[in-house]
């Protein structure tokens, strides 16, 4: 089963058992319907399914005027790029609304184009702004687990949030894996445990990270797997213990968000723990991501293999 | 004029006019931090719809929105306090002016963002159709606000879906200190709305009475036929005032836009302008010299009563 086959699985069967609510966006139900995210969504009575004009900012706002009428409602939106017509909403109607506190749900989930060769536009990979500017909780999909969790628990509840999901996922496989421990808000999955490093995938990373994760253990180098699935900064604590128990960090991020909570990890972890190696992957922010390539975070396994593999050397010297 | 829906509508439209010149008077006197959007000149547009408002309708203002906020609540005292901020305000001294809501009235959203509110109310007409419930979005907004895309997303958006919803444009010429002139080509509003199937009206004269008939009319032919219905209200804002200054002999025309308003005071009486551009000369014409001053005392007197 594919990404988006398993996400529609689950968005289908959620939005089903809801009772009231409105399903929206620009050919959600017409044509490849978002490239099957949106396939053959089915609702109840007293319900509905729109296939909207093209008025992202006006759709936005939309929304949170569902919620004020406490129907819940999803706004299903075919790449990351159309959001920034709706900032306004995201910022200004929705610090009203929350002021209310409302009991409807409103989700935007939308597809982040990161599956490369788009140009300067139609390329935005950039969750952490939208969610910083609106202090707007956000999540990004990235495996079976988190799927199920992220949509069962978000989609649909009281509040306000984005769920952003990856492109270049679309039709690769789903990764099917078993995890530790998760958060009770969504935030944070650890999902293997090991004593030699600590890798943290953020974004859409996490395909990266266990490809790491699987490379170190061939040369027998066990590492914790983290995925943080929020954009903005949370409580570190899990990953710091894990690191002060590791010494080593390697921190995956493929946004393009200058604004990343990566970073802010990173000071935590310094400052709290001794560490052998801080290995951080993130991307170039320069003119090269504006015209087409393959919008591919390079990851030089093999490097990050030497780095950790000389320091397992050294602790075994001392 | 005598019967009591008469009366009731002239107290109304004098309350919001008084409540205002109060609040002005305060604002002369620097009292509040927020910055407050006063609308003499606009009371007989927000005393109408106070009075075709069911209590399945509701109400979605804009950041001059203090006039629908009085015609609604009927109450200075609260008002006053929220612009105080105080926890006994309308909002719990939360909102403020600019984004002045009032559940308990039906104003379920307030937008200081120019054309913001009309997504919000989309979403309300469309929330209604969802629910079946009754009634219908009142939406208002201003000849400033509609330079926005989101005046034609909206109009878009509630004619595909066939949502009834009444779209106010308070025309008063201005987007603060620019008039229409200075700043745009003209919207031909009645095309406008022709051109997505939607329904045009224009209301002008500042004449309660008259718009409320027709108000009614269009509420029944926006529910009735599911579209919204656009009604361009022709209106002034008063309080303008003339700024001495150099190469100008008889003074630089200033147009009220925010703020207070230096010629406007309470020691002169309700009526501001001897003209249809006034409200309140407009109802004064309505009614013998005698029980208009008898109404507007009374009115004036229970609202300094209520605030002393």
């Amino acid at each position: 089963m594919t990404y988006y086959e398993l996400i529609n699985q689950i968005i289908r069967k959620k939005v089903f058992e809801t009772k009231t609510i409105v399903l929206f966006g620009q050919n959600i139900d017409a044509g490849s319907c978002l490239s099957g995210l949106t396939r053959n969504l089915k609702v109840q009575e007293n319900s509905l399914i729109i296939n909207t004009p093209n008025s992202e900012n006006s759709l936005c706002g939309i929304g949170f005027g569902l919620m004020l009428s406490n129907v819940a409602s999803v706004f299903f939106m075919k790449q990351q790029d159309f959001l920034l017509l709706g900032i306004d909403h995201l910022v200004n109607t929705f610090n009203f609304i929350r002021l209310k506190k409302p009991s409807a749900s409103f989700t935007i989930m939308n597809i982040v184009v990161d599956s490369g060769y788009e140009g300067p536009q139609s390329c935005l990979n950039n969750l952490a702004d939208f969610c910083s500017i609106s202090r707007t909780p956000g999540f990004t999909i990235t495996n079976k687990i988190d799927a199920e969790q992220i949509i069962n628990s978000q989609l649909v509840s009281p509040g306000f949030r984005i769920i952003s999901v990856s492109q270049r996922l679309a039709n690769k496989d789903v990764i099917e894996t078993e995890k530790i421990f998760s958060r009770s808000d969504d935030t944070l999955f650890k999902y293997t445990e090991g004593n030699d490093a600590t890798i943290v995938c953020f974004n859409f990373t996490f395909p990266q990270g266990q490809e790491l994760y699987k490379k170190l253990k061939n040369k027998n180098i066990n590492s914790s797997l983290f995925s943080v699935n929020t954009p903005l900064p949370i409580d570190w604590n899990e990953i710091i213990q894990d690191v002060k128990k590791t010494g080593n960090i390697v921190i995956i991020d493929d946004s393009k968000s200058s604004n990343l909570s990566c970073d802010n990890l990173l000071v935590e972890v310094m400052r709290e723990c001794k560490l052998s190696n801080e290995i951080v992957v993130k991307r170039k922010l320069d003119d090269s991501l504006l015209v087409p390539n393959p919008d591919t975070l390079i990851i030089d396994y093999e490097g990050i293999i030497g780095k950790l593999t000389a320091s397992m050397k050294q602790k075994l010297c001392r | 004029m005598g019967n009591i829906m008469d009366i009731k509508m002239a107290e109304n439209i004098l309350r919001i006019r008084f409540s205002q010149i109060i609040i002005n008077e305060r604002y002369k006197n620097n009292e509040f931090k927020i910055p407050i959007h006063l609308a003499l000149g606009h009371e007989a547009i927000a005393a109408s719809i106070d009075a075709i408002m069911d209590e399945n309708d509701v109400l979605v203002l804009h950041h001059r929105n203090i006039h629908y906020n009085l015609a609604r609540a009927k109450t200075l005292k609260a008002q006053l306090d929220e612009y105080y901020l105080k926890k006994e305000g309308l909002a719990k001294g939360q909102l403020g002016s600019m984004n002045l809501a009032n559940e308990a009235e039906n104003i379920v959203y307030t937008s200081s963002i120019l054309g913001n509110n009309l997504a919000v109310a989309s979403g309300l007409a469309l929330g209604k159709k969802v629910r079946g419930s009754k009634g219908v979005v009142v939406v208002t907004t201003g000849d400033g606000a509609i330079e926005e895309g989101s005046f034609y997303e909206n109009l878009l958006f509630l004619k595909s879906n066939e949502l009834p919803a009444l779209i106010l444009i308070e025309n008063n010429e201005w987007s603060l200190a620019t008039h229409i002139k200075e700043r745009r080509c003209t919207i031909n509003i009645d095309k406008f709305a022709q051109s997505v199937d939607a329904k045009y009206e224009k209301l002008s004269g500042n004449d309660s009475f008259k718009y409320v008939e027709r108000l009614i009319e269009l509420k029944e032919l926006a529910l009735l036929n599911k579209t919204p219905v656009c009604v361009e209200v022709e209106l002034t804002t008063l309080g303008s005032w003339y700024m001495k200054k150099k190469g100008y002999p008889n003074g630089k025309f200033i147009n009220y836009h925010a703020g207070p308003a230096p010629t406007i005071n309470l020691s002169e009486g309700p009526v501001i302008k001897e003209s249809n551009e006034d409200p309140v000369y407009v109802l004064k014409t309505y009614f013998e010299e005698e029980k208009f001053t008898e109404i507007s005392d009374k009115v004036l007197m229970l609202l300094e009563e209520k605030i002393r």
